[in-house]
């Protein structure tokens, strides 16, 4: 279950879930509906003073499939810049995200990519 | 966040080994945990109303849902956008209650686990036991105010069992109890991670 991925398979992560994200454009292209979820929404982290770090950087791995560094990189934003954007996506498929956050008891919320003040987004730009 | 939690227990910390994540509790620990345990249950378990329309509950809507006045319950069921309460509310109806019974589930299975002093979890029970004492933590900490890393740090200061001699020094005691537990069963599962790959 905590081993959804091997240390070192984050691109290929990375890559599935833009993969997922094409294929829900895709379908919508393909039937000429242009909706919200065509706008990338960033799952942010939130830093509190209770979690521990190595639990956050556990969640990262074990729900994202992150790798140990990767997870260890986000946490330490998190802890040090007070939020992280840790995934980002269809409105959907982040909200699904929150949600999971939650069930960890993690602090997390959505946001559209372009609203908050580094809304430049994590890895928004790749999507360009 | 809190970093790492050093004190000494009668409890052995979690590690992992060839049974797999194992621990050891004293009865007087487990009867603490296991209270802390149902205090949190309690909170979550949703009011049944007299008029729900049972075809919503099934579906796992609630329409009378509203954010949480309790801070602890707040920081257990938090708002899913930052400065958009209506957006908030409306998918608090679609996903709080199931929310709540996700996370009732990950306490009533470490409680379950308290019938004896030695703990053997498997992985999956690891999991649960993390997420359950996280929100343990979680509402040990709200009723402590811990704002920030500041009072966190002067909670963690508190370790000394002779010195409980109010409420709040006997639930920071608690809280850091709690806190080394969960670092140890946490570093335990990342080494069976390690292990594994």
């Amino acid at each position: 279950m905590t081993t959804t991925a091997a240390p070192g398979t984050c691109a290929a992560t990375d890559i599935g879930i833009k993969g997922e994200e094409r294929t829900d454009i895709a379908e919508q292209s393909s039937t000429d509906v242009l909706s919200a979820a065509d706008i990338p929404w960033n799952l942010v982290v939130w830093n509190d003073p209770v979690n521990l770090m190595s639990y956050v950087s556990y969640v990262f791995q074990s729900y994202f499939g992150y790798s140990e560094a990767k997870s260890n990189k986000l946490m330490l934003e998190v802890h040090r810049k007070g939020r992280s954007i840790v995934a980002y996506g269809g409105k959907e498929q982040v909200e699904q995200h929150a949600v999971a956050m939650h069930g960890y008891g993690l602090w997390a919320t959505v946001e559209k990519a372009s609203s908050s003040g580094d809304g430049r987004g994590r890895k928004g730009g790749a999507r360009g | 966040m809190a970093g790492d939690a050093r004190v000494a227990h009668v409890a052995k910390a979690f590690k992992y080994g060839l049974k797999g994540i194992t621990g050891y509790l004293e009865p007087a620990e487990r009867e603490l945990l296991r209270g802390l345990l149902d205090d949190v249950i309690s909170m979550l378990e949703p009011e049944l109303s007299q008029n729900e329309d049972p075809l919503t509950a099934l579906i796992g809507l609630d329409m009378n849902v509203k954010e949480p006045s309790d801070r602890a319950l707040l920081r257990l069921l938090p708002n899913v956008m930052k400065n958009d309460d209506a957006a908030s509310l409306e998918f608090r109806q679609l996903t709080e209650r199931s929310l709540r019974e996700g996370k009732i589930g990950a306490l009533r299975a470490a409680a379950m686990g308290l019938d004896r002093n030695e703990l053997v979890l498997t992985p999956e029970e690891a999991k649960l036991w993390s997420m359950a004492l996280n929100d343990v933590r979680l509402v040990l900490a709200e009723r402590l105010d811990i704002r920030d890393e500041a009072d966190a740090d002067h909670v963690h200061a508190m370790q000394d069992w002779s010195q409980a001699e109010d409420v709040e020094s006997y639930l920071a005691l608690v809280y850091n109890f709690t806190t080394w537990l969960q670092e140890s069963l946490v570093q335990a599962m990342m080494a069976s991670i390690d292990r594994k790959s």
